[in-house]
């Protein structure tokens, strides 16, 4: 077991900010991120192997993303890349694996930067190859400048959908048709709302006009119904939803595509979180579950902060924001900042990230969730991508009794896989909620168990002091 | 027989080329390509068959959170093909079921 003042566990925009700024208060900062090289996925680099290397960035974020890992490394961080943060024990002390070894360190202050991942809705089809979620067709197409098909049909909700289309259309692939679950009605009463974030109300109408130049129809208001195909996606249907994103029986529509992308939004990565025990609560707005902070970012666990998209979804600005506030923090609980120099810099950092949260919650009101979008999936479909599960087995489950996702779990192995119940528990917990006719906060959640991600017996085997 | 090419780029900006074999037979792709890119740029959607139903799984997640685009490298099953590079000669095999370990050579 090693020690350090201050762990940073996760390397996008989050992280890397909480990173640079602890760092430049003189804190002795370890970085943590499972990828071979940071960024996350907002800063996901292209393969340092392609040409060019590192200095080669076609897309704006990734030479933003560069500066900023530059300066972190710079600045003396140490950068462990390609190292797993598995387990979170005694409050602050993080366990790492690599592929041969794993080490424990002790930490004055952690800050966990885990980000999300595609909210995961079962629909029948959603196992089929060629099926893929948004932020996994975003990382394909920008880290390795790969198209995922020919004629793509996007569907989801929120702004990341724009985002990949406009990557599909750049490949010079068709995008068949882009489904967006909003109704988008009425979008004139956010209007004064929006002044003040005219850059981001610009980039999404830059994006729109090139759909419109490519002729791809935007469906609002239309959610997927199914995917279809024998050994892959080979076409997919349609259907117009109602505010609660449930979709409206007669109104369906059938489309051919070679692949299928599916981005109903994002969740937290609460695995760590939950691991060093702090307090979550509901998040009606964006669907989901975050750790409960202090103004310092600060959770429930003294000397745990937790920032970015892994404390609720709110995107690249308000992460970076809410890292170099936690970065402040840590520097002020280490003793580094103190008096006016903390609470002037805090202070402003607070008014900034005010200022971004009003144009995310006016995002979460436009693309406010609907959890009618988890009636898709019937009996048949598969709910627990690992171990097979069915919904129609969990729902077993719970007609014989099971009234908790834990119960459904321990009966049908559901959540049991190697992903840990990242994929299902969402689901699950909508699927008890309804059987059970209790609100979903009801449901529970897994009970998180170390490793969070699979560690391998090599590594366990040989832990570096 | 031409395979289809779904990458985006021209050659000349990726990394060196290079040969991995999928299930024995020789696949080209370049340097700095993980496992998953290298199959999905020739539209080799499936990395294995699931153990209950025997179905066909991919890419799915594209981040190392969901464990579906698993692959057997080089005799070690179980690796994500999204979170893993290619190197010269890997021998990648769709996964079946669990995956067996593999004679290493």
């Amino acid at each position: 077991m090693r020690s350090a003042a201050c762990v940073v566990v996760g390397g996008g925009p989050a992280g890397l900010a909480a990173a640079r700024t602890a760092a430049r208060h003189g804190v002795r900062v370890v970085l943590v991120d499972e990828n071979a090289e940071l960024g996350g996925q907002y800063y996901r680099q292209l393969p340092a192997a392609f040409s060019g290397g590192a200095g080669a960035h076609p897309v704006k974020e990734q030479a933003e993303g560069r500066r900023l890992m530059d300066e972190v490394r710079a600045l003396g961080v140490e950068v462990m890349a390609g190292a797993v943060a598995w387990g979170i024990f005694d409050q602050r002390t993080v366990a790492v694996a690599t592929q041969d070894e794993t080490t424990r360190i002790a930490a004055d202050t952690v800050v966990l930067a885990p980000g999300a991942y595609d909210r995961p809705v079962p629909f029948p089809g959603w196992t089929l190859p060629g099926v893929l979620t948004a932020g996994g067709a975003q990382n394909l197409m920008k880290a390795y400048r790969v198209l995922p098909g020919r004629r793509v049909l996007v569907v989801g909700s929120g702004p990341l959908l724009l985002v990949v289309a406009h990557y599909l259309l750049q490949g010079g692939a068709q995008v068949v048709s882009l489904c967006e679950a909003s109704s988008l009605r009425g979008l004139w009463r956010y209007a004064h709302r929006l002044l003040p974030h005219l850059d981001f109300v610009q980039q999404g109408r830059r994006y729109r006009r090139e759909l419109a130049g490519a002729g791809v129809p935007v469906l609002t208001g239309h959610v997927i119904l199914r995917a279809t195909g024998a050994t892959e996606v080979t076409g997919a249907t349609i259907a117009r939803c109602d505010d609660d994103w449930r979709p409206i029986p007669g109104s369906e529509q059938t489309l051919e595509a070679d692949a299928l992308i599916v981005g109903y939004g994002l969740v937290s990565s609460l695995e760590l979180s939950r691991l060093a025990g702090c307090e979550h609560r509901w998040e009606a707005a964006l669907g989901g579950w975050a750790p409960v902070r202090n103004r310092d970012m600060e959770s429930t666990v003294p000397g745990v902060f937790i920032v970015g998209d892994g404390a609720g979804v709110a995107g690249s600005a308000v992460a970076l924001e809410e890292g170099h506030l936690a970065g402040l923090s840590v520097a002020h609980r280490l003793g580094r900042l103190t008096g006016r120099d903390y609470s002037g810099e805090a202070n402003r950092a607070r008014g900034r990230l005010l200022h971004l949260q009003g144009f995310r919650r006016v995002m979460d009101e436009i693309f406010r969730f609907g959890a009618g979008i988890y009636s898709l999936a019937d009996e048949q479909t598969t709910l627990c991508r690992c171990e097979e599960v069915t919904v129609g087995e969990a729902l077993l489950a719970l007609r014989e009794g099971a009234t908790h996702v834990n119960e459904v779990k321990a009966w049908t192995r559901v959540g049991m896989g190697r992903c840990q119940g990242r994929l299902c528990g969402p689901a699950l917990a909508h699927v008890v909620a309804h059987e059970t006719g209790r609100p979903v906060t009801e449901s529970g959640v897994f009970t998180p168990r170390p490793p969070a991600k699979p560690v391998t017996m090599a590594a366990l085997a040989r832990e570096i002091e | 027989m031409t395979q289809p090419d779904l990458r985006m780029s021209p050659p000349a900006e990726r990394g060196r080329a290079l040969t991995i074999l999928l299930d024995g037979q020789p696949l080209g792709c370049h340097e700095g390509e993980s496992i998953a890119a290298a199959l999905l740029a020739a539209g080799r959607r499936s990395t294995r068959v699931t153990a209950r139903a025997g179905e066909p799984r991919g890419y799915f997640c594209g981040m190392g959170v969901c464990h579906d685009c698993l692959v057997t490298a080089d005799g070690l099953p179980n690796v994500r093909a999204c979170m893993t590079p290619v190197k010269e000669g890997l021998r990648v095999e769709i996964q079946r079921g669990l995956g067996e370990w593999g004679v290493q050579s």
